[in-house]
């Protein structure tokens, strides 16, 4: 079972509501994109599925489990939160090694994670030197260590170049045709509408529109002014 | 709760290996282990002759090898807490805590299997830091020395190799909590070579606490302290009670 499903998930942090009842589903095969402006509740959602952070109520599913109870996280769950998720001062290499020990996968796949990303020339330097998109590939590396069924992006597009940007939108429309569930976040919307099938989109913590790519969209036009209606609350 | 099967057992044991190599994996590749360590261990031979050389031109009587040989304990002790204070602290610069948690996302495994890990580090490096200062105190006092027994020595030898490996855990339990670095260590420090001295001076009570009732398993000189057997026990006890509340505070925290 590869479905993602947050059901009713609100978060309050002091007296701030961050999230108010975000419920949506993540499914195989296609690829979901988690839309909304900066500060409305992206992260925090995806931080709650992975086990990160506690949801004040309402629940958060990988199949029909919590995160923290998968028997094998990495092989079931790929993740890339912001930057690299790594220490400065260690090598790529070591970096990855230590998450592939943590799983008990084999040192090749270190090495084939890091041609993936291509990552192979630099993974003898330190993160510390590495640059804003190598850092982001690095984290990418990590979240296809265990060849995983299910790929959670947040923003990850975030520090890219250009040519990053493509080929991560090749290669994420090519893991969602082989029948896996990808879900990635992002508040940039034209980068986007060519690589999504389903889009959810939030604001001020709570789902203003869910559905597929042409269902959202509607009569806007394009998926960016349609977003820009959801989430500005002006006229279309 | 639901009953305990075999395969289930095994499949606990070998996360728990997993997450162990994971941990002793991260300690080994970062720079600033092997720094700490090789400085530490490099400091208390320095100091361990210095104290040497005191007590051979003291005023006080001929004293044994390990009295003389273990005195650098007291400030090498910074280095092995340094070192718990980083393996811990060190989780949370890059973000890396959150790859640590989204591939080990069961807690209490992850926070013992990284205590385990960095007690397997110090205790060898805290023997080796033990046995050098007594071999070299021992060499410089040749006949100078006060008799000793060879029960003595092992006794003391491997009291200072457990207080250190104690208060290295103490440190990773202290970076747990306050998850920053130069603040963690401060705290540590500044208990160890400020407060506490002045605690034990005003309070008697104080010789249970970690540092005073810890000095017991391998000073002989501290005069009105706690049993060597009995200190073992205490510092165990505030280590783990250290270590517990720090994995109340992991368990409960966001990241």
């Amino acid at each position: 079972m590869t479905v993602i499903t947050i059901d009713d998930l609100v978060k309050r942090r002091g007296s701030r509501e961050i999230l108010s009842g975000i419920s949506f589903q993540a499914r195989p095969g296609r690829v979901t994109g988690f839309l909304g402006p900066n500060g409305a509740g992206k992260s925090s959602t995806l931080r709650i599925l992975l086990g990160l952070d506690r949801a004040t109520s309402g629940t958060a599913l990988i199949g029909s489990v919590p995160f923290a109870r998968l028997p094998d996280p990495l092989a079931t769950v790929g993740a890339m939160l912001d930057g690299s998720g790594a220490h400065r001062a260690r090598t790529g290499r070591a970096h990855l090694r230590w998450v592939a020990r943590s799983a008990g996968l084999p040192r090749r796949r270190v090495d084939e994670v890091l041609e993936v990303v291509g990552l192979t020339n630099a993974a003898s330097k330190r993160i510390g030197g590495y640059s804003l998109g190598m850092g982001r590939r690095l984290a990418l590396a990590t979240a296809l260590l265990g060849d995983p069924e299910i790929l959670i992006l947040d923003e990850p597009v975030n520090g890219l170049d250009p040519d990053g940007i493509r080929w991560i939108r090749t290669f994420l429309r090519e893991r969602a045709a082989s029948g896996r569930t990808v879900l990635l976040s992002s508040h940039l919307m034209g980068e986007l509408a060519e690589t999504v099938d389903d889009v959810v989109i939030i604001k001020e913590g709570r789902v203003v529109a869910d559905g597929t790519l042409e269902e959202v969209t509607g009569s806007h036009g394009t998926l960016e002014d349609a977003f820009f209606a959801l989430t500005t609350g002006g006229a279309p | 709760m639901t009953a305990v099967t075999p395969p289930v057992t095994r499949s606990h044991g070998r996360e728990a290996a997993r997450a162990l190599a994971a941990e002793l994996s991260k300690l080994v590749s970062l720079p600033a282990t092997w720094l700490t360590l090789g400085g530490t261990l490099a400091a208390n031979p320095i100091l361990a002759i210095a104290f040497t050389n005191a007590a051979r031109h003291g005023p006080t009587g001929p004293r044994s090898a390990p009295d003389v040989g273990l005195t650098s304990i007291a400030y090498v002790q910074a280095g092995f807490v340094v070192l718990g204070v980083l393996a811990a602290c060190s989780e949370y610069e890059g973000g890396q805590i959150r790859t640590t948690l989204t591939a080990m996302p069961r807690r209490s495994l992850q926070f013992a299997a990284k205590h385990l890990a960095v007690a397997i580090v110090a205790l060898p490096a805290a023997a080796i830091t033990a046995a050098s200062g007594v071999v070299l105190a021992a060499g410089a006092l040749g006949g100078t020395a006060a008799p000793t027994t060879a029960g003595h020595v092992v006794r003391t030898l491997s009291g200072a190799a457990a207080y250190l490996a104690l208060w290295t855990l103490i440190g990773v339990a202290v970076g747990a909590l306050v998850r920053q670095t130069l603040p963690a260590v401060v705290a540590v420090l500044g208990y160890l070579f400020i407060a506490g001295p002045l605690l034990r001076a005003q309070a008697s009570a104080a010789r249970y606490l970690p540092d005073s009732a810890g000095s017991a398993m391998w000073s002989s000189v501290d005069g009105g302290a706690v049993a060597p057997a009995r200190g073992a026990l205490l510092v165990s006890a505030w280590t783990i009670g250290l270590i517990a509340v720090a994995l109340l505070g992991y368990r409960r925290r966001d990241n």
